[in-house]
């Protein structure tokens, strides 16, 4: 069980942090660059001391600025991180990129059943044909394998990981964040991912918490966070990229733009009528600017939008008061019209 | 080169390398620059480390303290030797009490060449370190490492050939150091001052052979040195 209470000063503010993440939980840190979210993992980490706070992982103090002072080093921690950039050793070949935390650790690597576990990772992670090759000749992909592969060999007692496959493809990016998943759930230790992508949060975590300006904002399931923000800052970083007046109510509805049906369908969320002021191709579909009165947005929709005016359905969206705050809507299928 | 060679006789060089007594200086340079390179990696590499990263108090002081020996004349060097550890200093004072001289002895010789050669390997050990990402270090902590067995196994061999490169500079200042030796150590000769002494006593065409004995032993390191930077940087490119 990892427990995390800690204030850290930055520059330009103070990030407040608490959180509690159980052995074989994955929590993703979602929030825009520079929201303090690596300096959370800095902190638990042990490479940036906090003004005040403690950290605990499975019972023992980390960081405490409490009485009696506690301040464990990074090499005593027990912590793994993975950023992303790798951090390879670019003088050691793979093999010996692996195998450095258990030289580290337990003097030198020995014994068949350390021959097993490497053989299996180096396995698990395509990487039986590389172990004599030097970082400088891995593909990207097989940079961020190798520096996986060694966080798993140095058997941590908590994993974090800091936006480490941003520089990737998407779809590798997909699959190295599986399988990072998947191999934090074996090891059933806390794992906390940091990501400026909700796609790969959502793919990653069971809890999602969001983050801006050091403060975290919301946390729960993925789902529940993007469907029901708990303010509109939290709508806006995760996709809502408009909010419509309700008439005769002081609440709007966020539109997010993938949650938008073409037509009137008021059994399924908030009809709305607005003016179509551009419309472009994206992907397989089509992307439309909707201006409803003073409110504009933009919905994904999967046919381009005839003439100029058009009604759509927000399926069942969010509404927040005028202090930014969700609120329940009193009528779910009221039209609006631009 | 091609001036040097083409400009001494086979049999000058001979009458040079034979006569009695004229290796004396080769071997006196040899070890003072021995000495000299220990006392640089030993004292100097902690402090280009630290300098690297940040790890002194005031830290453009002695930046600014390794320039200051960099740019000054090295006769300047010489003239500021002597009122540092000549013997009516304090360390001269000290020197005295151990039965010691920096004044015309071979630790006379070895500190001019500390102090003309330190500033050339500082420099360059402290841009090596600089280049040794410390988040490498930092991954390497976090693996189990202490700080002392991150130096050793990640800082150190990141920057080993950029230290190599700097030995060898300071190596060639060292061995050919002469215008601090000049001052605090004329005596025991090296070859810089055999080299001097005997374009003073017999001529340019009797004191080039030395030129190109001191050429001679001071080239191997350096080009140690750049081979084996180039081999390591070879191999890490896999």
């Amino acid at each position: 069980m990892l427990n995390v209470d800690v204030e850290a000063d930055r520059r330009d503010f103070t990030v407040r942090a608490a959180l509690d993440v159980a052995d074989g939980e994955r929590v993703a840190l979602f929030g825009p660059s520079g929201a303090g979210k690596t300096t959370v993992l800095e902190v638990i980490a042990g490479l940036v001391e906090p003004r005040s706070g403690r950290v605990e992982l499975g019972g023992r103090t980390l960081t405490s600025t409490g009485s009696p002072r506690v301040a464990v080093p990074p090499w005593e921690r027990r912590v793994g991180l993975l950023r992303q950039d790798p951090g390879l050793f670019p003088h050691l070949s793979v093999l010996a990129n692996l195998t450095y935390a258990r030289s580290a650790r337990s003097g030198r690597a020995r014994g068949q059943a350390a021959g097993d576990e490497l053989t299996e990772i180096a396995s698990s992670l395509g990487l039986e044909g590389l172990l004599a090759a030097m970082p400088a000749r891995l593909s990207g992909g097989q940079r961020h394998r190798v520096a996986l592969g060694r966080l798993l060999l140095a058997h941590c007692d908590a994993l974090l990981f800091d936006e480490p496959f941003a520089s990737l493809d998407a779809a590798l990016r997909r699959s190295l964040t599986g399988l990072v998943k998947d191999l934090s759930t074996q090891r059933s230790v806390p794992s906390v991912l940091v990501t400026h992508q909700l796609s790969d949060a959502q793919a990653f975590a069971d809890r999602l918490l969001v983050m801006d300006a050091g403060a975290i904002l919301q946390a729960g399931a993925p789902d529940q966070v993007v469907l029901r923000p708990a303010g509109r800052r939290v709508a806006e970083l995760v996709g809502y990229l408009g909010f419509v007046p309700v008439p005769g109510a002081a609440h709007a509805a966020g539109v997010h733009p993938d949650r938008v049906l073409p037509g009137a369908d008021p059994a399924r969320g908030l009809v709305v009528t607005g003016n179509v002021t551009a419309a472009r191709p994206s992907g397989a579909g089509w992307e439309a600017d909707l201006l409803v009165g003073d409110a504009s947005f933009t919905c994904r929709l999967p046919a381009r939008l005839d003439g100029s005016q058009a009604t759509v359905t927000l399926l069942d969206p969010p509404y927040f008061g005028p202090d930014g705050a969700l609120v329940a809507p009193d009528s779910p299928a009221r039209v609006t019209r631009g | 080169m091609i001036t040097l060679i083409t400009r001494i006789s086979p049999g000058d060089l001979w009458s040079a390398l034979t006569g009695p007594g004229n290796l004396d200086p080769l071997i006196t340079s040899v070890e003072s620059g021995g000495v000299t390179l220990a006392v640089l990696i030993c004292v100097c590499t902690p402090l280009a480390w630290m300098m690297a990263r940040d790890r002194l108090p005031f830290p453009r002081i002695w930046e600014a303290g390794v320039l200051c020996a960099l740019l000054l004349p090295p006769l300047v060097i010489g003239l500021l030797l002597v009122f540092m550890v000549g013997p009516y200093t304090w360390i001269g004072s000290i020197l005295d009490w151990l039965h010691q001289s920096a004044t015309n002895t071979f630790l006379a010789l070895v500190i001019a060449e500390v102090y003309e050669s330190a500033p050339y390997y500082v420099l360059g050990a402290q841009a090596a370190f600089s280049g040794v990402d410390t988040r490498l270090e930092q991954q390497a902590g976090l693996l189990g490492d202490r700080p002392f067995t991150v130096f050793r196994r990640i800082t150190l061999p990141l920057a080993a050939p950029g230290l190599a490169m700097s030995l060898a500079v300071a190596w060639a200042r060292a061995i050919g150091a002469f215008g601090a030796v000049v001052i605090i150590a004329y005596h025991p000769f090296g070859i810089p001052m055999q080299i001097y002494t005997t374009l003073q006593e017999t001529g340019l065409y009797t004191a080039l052979p030395y030129a190109l004995v001191l050429l001679v032993v001071a080239l191997p390191l350096p080009l140690a040195a750049y081979v084996w930077s180039a081999r390591a940087e070879r191999r890490r490119r896999g």
